[in-house]
């Protein structure tokens, strides 16, 4: 099974760096793919993502999530075709040669393009999250965000928001496969649909609250809310990290003036 | 070191007490062992004597709790209180908070206020007492219950505490990986750790319990040496059941019809291959068990009589029919299949609702009578209006048996159906499944527990790494 956004141990590029590098990265990456509109521009932002991927030896587990992200990709830009017409209309939704119905909801080209930059940009940001996430050990994000100042409370959510996810697909599977052993029938038509979601979510809703409980008391007997913590094989930043700070900065601050140049 | 004085809890919002006058003492380096049927408020007793009770939940107590020479009111919080006493949940998967078992034992390790060379000669040693050694940078996601069992104990015993409270910590596990665990707490007993363990399987632990503590409904019945508790007959046979004397049944007359029939059976999940080349055949009427340690293949088979999996190669015909070519509708006729974690299954407001389910998703005639036997037959018709999530755990097992019976298949298969239940639970689960064979049905149990197969099963099947290596018949 696919593991959704877990940590992957490797000794790689991206292994190596310090979590700060990394979140410096996100940020940047994130700032040019909002600001970014050309297209061109935007494929070749997801392949430069696919590249890191490759270099840091995560392309596997960044593809892994390819399904999930063409799905998002054609309801979003079903949504912009839909929400958004304008510039030339390309054709329709419904082809127009089926009668009665055919002809309706034009895709335009202005929607069109609309979805496009929202899908690339939303791969790129998807991808480089995970690039993070899946180099990252938990314990290292915990340092790194408590030495920015979050509240561990807070950290801890997040982490073990994360780490969960596994567990609840799995979970989800064994509470599938018991009922289909019991003549569950996934039902048709949206009200089936509805019904049918039932005897799966109460026992794995019943039973994460009920782990909760136990993980709750982990967390306190073992005193990861007590603040105070021997830093063991603390990371710090190594030239590598400059540099790609450096680099980050660089590109950064290039694509933003040429941004600024092309508005004046 | 745990002192326990008459203590009487009752949980908010209930008003049977979990715990009645309970007096305990655990000494320094000493083991003390505490079982007793499911419900009985044993896991209550662990929350107590760690002092859980008072600092996290509500409700009314009475007594006094001194641990380490200090009543738990005086610590201010359980952080306070870690500081003495770790504790193992029964659930592993719970206790793994992080991505790696190096990560998850030495973030422990980090917030005792040690310096950074002795933390990591202590995760070394750590490591080394808990087997973890080859599994330093495995994910929580592959690793057995056995193995997580272990990380959960690895990273309690990180934090350098005296006294030990395990809550069943063998309780899904497989006879090599209880064996380990037993290793585990007698090596960590020679070091003078203090422990409190809830389990069931005494047979395991005998060399290092030196109290034994009987609960039952909330109260302590008996404690003592073992062999002082034990010599009582009653609680005897609770602790150490003894299944040779469970009665044998005559396999119907019918039982030379072939009704699974495997043929060359593979499995692979990916690259892994799971079962490689089955071949069996199941007889009506038969009681089969099917032994193994875990990862053997036992669950991969059994999921292909009813279709959850579908062979990579090879045949699985089921009453004349290939599961190829049936649906897990169709199956679901013909086999019914019980699992291991009966919570995986209850969703409905009602003990009946739960049972209701099934019977009316086969659209089986005259339901309401065929409820009310299967609610007969488990002995839960007095609990027909309940919610399953509040029965204990023996009677949840008996509950997901009688959902599965009363959509009336020819053949039930049980996933560890003893699993958690203490000896006279077991007993009353087998003599059930003895019920239902007489009855016409054929049963197929996997099971950790060498005497319930040997005494119990018509046939025992022993299988290693996806294959069959023995197939007997018991006399």
């Amino acid at each position: 099974m696919a593991e959704i956004l877990q940590y992957v141990h490797k000794d790689a590029f991206l292994h190596q760096l310090h979590p700060y590098s990394k979140i410096f990265f996100i940020i940047i990456v994130s700032l040019m793919a909002i600001i970014a509109t050309s297209i061109p521009f935007l494929v070749f932002m997801v392949v430069a993502m696919l590249g890191f991927a490759a270099c840091g030896k995560l392309l596997r587990e960044s593809l892994q999530q390819l399904k999930l992200i063409l799905v998002m990709s054609v309801i979003f830009i079903l949504i912009t075709v839909i929400t958004m017409p304008g510039g030339e209309t390309l054709g329709y939704v419904i082809p127009a040669g089926i009668p009665v119905i055919g002809g309706f909801i034009p895709i335009t080209s202005g929607g069109l393009m609309i979805g496009i930059v929202l899908t690339l940009r939303f791969m790129i940001l998807i991808f480089a999250f995970q690039l993070f996430l899946i180099s990252t050990q938990p314990r290292d994000i915990i340092h790194a965000m408590e030495k920015v100042g979050l509240p561990i409370d807070y950290i801890l959510m997040f982490i073990i928001a994360l780490r969960f996810i596994p567990t609840l697909q799995i979970e989800g599977q064994r509470i599938h496969e018991a009922q289909l052993a019991r003549g569950f029938n996934p039902g048709t038509g949206i009200t089936g649909k509805v019904r049918s979601v039932a005897p799966i979510v109460i026992p794995l809703v019943s039973n994460a609250l009920l782990r909760s409980n136990v993980l709750g008391l982990t967390i306190d007997m073992r005193g990861y809310r007590m603040g105070k913590r021997t830093h063991v094989r603390e990371r710090i930043l190594f030239s590598r990290d400059y540099a790609v700070m450096g680099i980050l900065a660089f590109v950064g601050c290039g694509f933003i003036a040429l941004f600024i140049g092309q508005m004046v | 070191m745990i002192d326990l004085t008459n203590i009487t809890y009752t949980y908010p919002h209930t008003v049977q007490p979990a715990l009645h006058r309970v007096s305990l003492s655990l000494e320094k380096g000493r083991c003390v062992m505490v079982t007793g049927p499911s419900g009985a408020g044993k896991t209550s007793l662990c929350l107590a004597a760690s002092g859980i009770l008072h600092h996290e939940y509500g409700g009314k107590k009475e007594g006094s709790v001194i641990v380490d020479g200090k009543d738990v009111a005086e610590y201010t919080t359980l952080s306070d209180l870690a500081q003495n006493v770790g504790v193992v949940f029964d659930d592993p998967e719970a206790q793994m908070i992080f991505t790696t078992v190096e990560e998850e034992i030495l973030s422990a390790l980090e917030h005792r206020g040690l310096p950074a060379s002795v933390i990591e000669e202590r995760l070394a040693a750590i490591m080394k007492t808990t087997y973890l050694e080859n599994l330093r940078d495995r994910s929580p996601h592959h690793l057995s219950g056995g193995q997580k069992q272990r990380v959960a104990l690895a990273a309690t015993l990180a934090l350098g505490n005296d006294i030990l409270i395990l809550d069943e910590p063998t309780s899904e596990l497989d006879e090599y990986a209880t064996k380990r665990i037993a290793a585990i707490l007698s090596d960590l007993k020679q070091q003078g750790k203090t422990i409190l363990l809830v389990e069931h399987k005494f047979n395991h632990f005998r060399d290092i319990v030196d109290t034994l503590v009987i609960m039952e409904a909330g109260a302590v019945t008996s404690t003592g040496t073992p062999e002082h508790v034990l010599s009582d007959e009653r609680i005897r046979a609770m602790v150490m059941p003894d299944f040779s004397t469970i009665r044998r049944t005559v396999p119907p007359p019918q039982a030379d019809t072939p009704i699974i029939s495997v043929q060359n059976l593979h499995h692979s999940y990916g690259d892994v291959e799971a079962l490689c080349g089955i071949s069996l055949t199941i007889r009506r009427g038969e009681f089969v068990a099917i032994v193994g340690e875990n990862g053997s293949g036992k669950t991969t088979l059994v999921k292909h009589f009813n279709r959850l999996l579908t062979p990579t190669s090879g045949d699985v015909i089921v009453n004349g029919k290939n599961t190829r070519e049936c649906s897990i509708a169709m199956l679901a006729h013909d086999v019914g299949l019980v699992f291991q974690n009966p919570d995986h299954m209850f969703f409905a407001d009602s003990v009946r609702d739960e049972i209701a389910y099934g019977v009316n998703n086969l659209g089986i005639e005259n339901a309401d009578t065929v409820i009310d036997a299967a609610l007969r037959d488990a002995g839960l018709s007095s609990s027909a209006d309940l919610y399953p999530r509040w029965l204990s755990r023996g009677e949840r097992q008996r509950l997901a048996i009688a959902c599965v019976v009363a959509m009336q298949p020819g053949v039930i298969v049980l996933d560890e159906p003893t699993t958690g239940l203490d000896g006279n639970e077991a007993s009353v689960v087998i003599d059930m499944l003895k019920d239902l064979q007489e009855k016409g049905h054929t049963i197929l149990i996997i099971t950790h527990n060498k005497e319930i197969a040997q005494h119990c099963a018509d046939r025992v099947i022993l299988m290693e790494n996806g294959k069959i290596v023995s197939d007997t018949r018991g006399a």
